[in-house]
């Protein structure tokens, strides 16, 4: 086949260009397109036709009215609030539970890590929605689970405190848990991957030279872990900002998140431009970090 | 070295089991204080186990450790005043150069800023690293990193410092010229060191004492050139440098010397006596090669056997001949080429009839 025609059609310089153009072919349809879509859409003006805004006519090109009410009403800049109380708190939980399981993780025999990976990954094969709405039965105040809480609750606070169920669903505290629940793995895995690769021989090394366990963990482990709690870190913050369907379902109505502001602004309110403009909001407070900090990695990659 | 009360280092009846796999068995050895002390033999004889019970890694099943009159029974490693080089250097790839070697000091709380910097700075230029002091592990060489291993494991000022094969992972080139940076840096110091290696060119020249394990058993202790010149046994003949090793039976005694029945020889041959030998015995013989002259004439005097050039391989300065005896044994001796004669480079060539001979005194019985 060397040097026949078939050979030499596949070595064209064409085909490097795709394989490369590929992934950002994709980006630009999937990802830029409709993201300038949305940014058009939230300097538009909302009218009662179909599709509800229009540009120009008896309103202005650009109408920034959207940013302006983002900026200036209380309850969007409440709904970010909590949106990033409640996705900063997910997340500092998952990395507190999530690391002490990756790091057991790399301590295990090679045949219980891949059954305990499998735990890890094994509720994905579950419908998410059926995962929620098991917590759902869960915290409700006749479930068993609540029960136990209350009772160990009574049983631990004098008689004064007592209370007759713990009030769990509707409230912040149920939708930090099921993020908590639903995001770990995205925490323990990159978390893993970045522990699995430390040399175990560095901690001797750092033992050997005075250090105590929690000493060699502090100076040794934890530093070089930095790059997977980053990536655990984003992975959680950033669809958990975002979050819609938890919130719905077990979130406080009277405060609600980000995600649950932006699904009523464009379904049951009908303004489009008002629900574009939150979400780029959204997008660059989620955006500017990342850039941020991969350019400050970028930084010290370089000047290794 | 080793004083006659209480020796520096003491290992007493050491063993440690893996399971049902015995890693040590029962070594018992000294170091004297100052001394590069070398623990020698191939792959899973035991020897970084050992050193691994020393830093504290693993505790002895069996038997104590004891540094300066101290118990080390339960010491943990980090209360140890003993420091490891581990033979991946184990570098902090986290830390610049300066960091790796300031890291140990910060347990020493009697130290202030000052003194801990005069002290890295110290440790930096006894190991020629001053100039990359701020890089990262990542941006020096594998020289390089060799001694800030170094300079991190002697920082503290240790007791003792262990070297698990601190030279397997260099060049040939740089191997030898670290080999005597470590000696000289052992001797400004004054630490004591304990060498692991499987190399027995590196043990000769670095050590004052070796010890040659196998099989978890320490064989023989000795300075190098007891080690070579004197072996006890089979094991450390053939492990120490090349030999021709024979089977022989003891015939008698005859003055000084040992006689013995060598088939392999085809006859008698006069050895040196080890003491405790009987006759009748089966013992081994051992002459190294370069113990054995080659001369195309009968030699006068004693253990001369005839033979044939069988090969014979040609290195410059010197020449190893294989040569066959009338009893099918070839027997290595090596020649060194100090004339150029008119018929040819070297003693003897393809094919030649040849006679060897070899002093009684360059004759090893070998009782194990």
């Amino acid at each position: 086949m060397s040097g026949g025609r078939l050979s030499r059609w596949f070595d064209r310089k064409g085909w490097t260009a795709l394989l490369i153009g590929a992934p950002y072919l994709w980006l630009v349809l999937f990802f830029l397109l409709p993201f300038l879509i949305v940014v058009a859409m939230s300097v538009a003006t909302k009218t009662p036709t179909a599709p509800p805004f229009s540009f120009g006519g008896e309103h202005p090109v650009v109408n920034l009215d959207a940013y302006g009410r983002v900026l200036t009403d209380g309850l969007y800049l409440r709904a970010f609030l909590t949106s990033i109380t409640n996705a900063l708190v997910a997340m500092i939980l998952c990395l507190l539970i999530g690391y002490p399981m990756a790091l057991g993780l790399t301590r295990v025999s090679k045949g219980w890590r891949n059954i305990l990976l499998m735990l890890v990954i094994l509720p994905f094969w579950t419908s998410f929605l059926l995962r929620v709405y098991a917590w759902m039965g869960m915290m409700g105040r006749n479930s068993w689970f609540n029960g136990l809480l209350t009772d160990s609750w009574n049983f631990l606070v004098p008689l004064d405190w007592a209370v007759r169920s713990v009030p769990m669903m509707h409230t912040n505290f149920a939708v930090v848990l099921v993020m908590v629940y639903t995001y770990l793995p995205f925490m323990i895995l990159p978390l893993y991957a970045s522990l699995e690769r430390l040399d175990p021989v560095l901690d001797e090394a750092a033992m050997d030279l005075g250090s105590r366990p929690w000493q060699v963990f502090r100076d040794v482990t934890l530093p070089q872990s930095i790059p997977g709690i980053v990536a655990g870190g984003m992975l959680v913050f950033i669809p958990a900002a975002g979050e819609l369907v938890i919130p719905s379902l077990v979130g406080n109505a009277s405060s609600p998140m980000i995600g649950r502001l932006i699904s009523d602004e464009f379904s049951s309110a009908r303004d489009w431009p008002m629900a574009s403009a939150v979400a780029v909001v959204l997008l660059v407070l989620m955006v500017v970090p990342t850039m941020l900090y991969s350019h400050f990695q970028a930084k010290s990659e370089g000047s290794k | 070295m080793v004083s006659a009360e209480e020796p520096f280092l003491r290992i007493e009846g050491v063993s440690k089991s893996f399971g049902t796999f015995q890693a040590v068995k029962d070594v018992t050895l000294t170091v004297g204080k100052g001394e590069i002390f070398s623990l020698l033999g191939g792959s899973g004889c035991g020897k970084t186990t050992l050193l691994r019970m020393l830093a504290g890694f693993e505790e002895p099943t069996a038997g104590r450790i004891f540094l300066d009159g101290r118990d080390l029974a339960g010491v943990p490693p980090w209360d140890r005043p003993i420091h490891m080089m581990f033979q991946s250097y184990a570098i902090f790839p986290h830390m610049t150069v300066e960091a790796n070697v300031a890291y140990g000091l910060k347990h020493e709380h009697g130290m202030d800023k000052a003194a801990r910097a005069e002290r890295v700075a110290a440790m930096l230029d006894l190991v020629q690293l001053t100039d990359f002091a701020k890089r990262k592990s990542h941006q020096i060489s594998g020289g390089q990193r060799q001694r800030v291993a170094l300079a991190r494991a002697l920082a503290r000022q240790p007791k003792l410092l262990l070297l698990d094969e601190p030279l397997a992972a260099l060049d040939k080139k740089l191997r030898e010229h670290t080999q005597f940076e470590l000696m000289s840096i052992q001797q400004r110091t004054g630490v004591t060191f304990i060498v692991v290696t499987h190399d027995q060119e590196e043990a000769m020249t670095l050590s004052d004492r070796i010890a040659v394990m196998d099989r978890g058993e320490v064989k023989q202790v000795g300075s190098p050139t007891d080690i070579y010149e004197y072996p006890v046994s089979r094991f450390v003949a053939g492990f120490i440098g090349s030999v021709n090793a024979f089977e022989a039976t003891v015939l008698g005694h005859d003055g000084p010397h040992l006689r013995l029945e060598v088939p392999a020889l085809g006859g008698a041959v006069l050895a040196r006596d080890p003491l405790g030998v009987v006759v009748g015995q089966k013992v081994g013989l051992a002459v190294r090669p370069e113990k054995i002259r080659i001369s195309k004439d009968r030699p006068e005097g004693v253990n001369v056997v005839a033979g044939q050039v069988k090969d014979l391989a040609y290195f410059g300065k010197d020449s190893l001949y294989r040569i066959a005896m009338p009893g099918g044994a070839l027997v290595q001796a090596h020649a060194v080429n100090s004339s150029r004669g008119d018929e040819g480079v070297g003693v003897a060539d393809w094919d030649d009839a040849v006679w060897l001979s070899f002093d009684p005194s360059a004759a090893i019985v070998l009782v194990d």
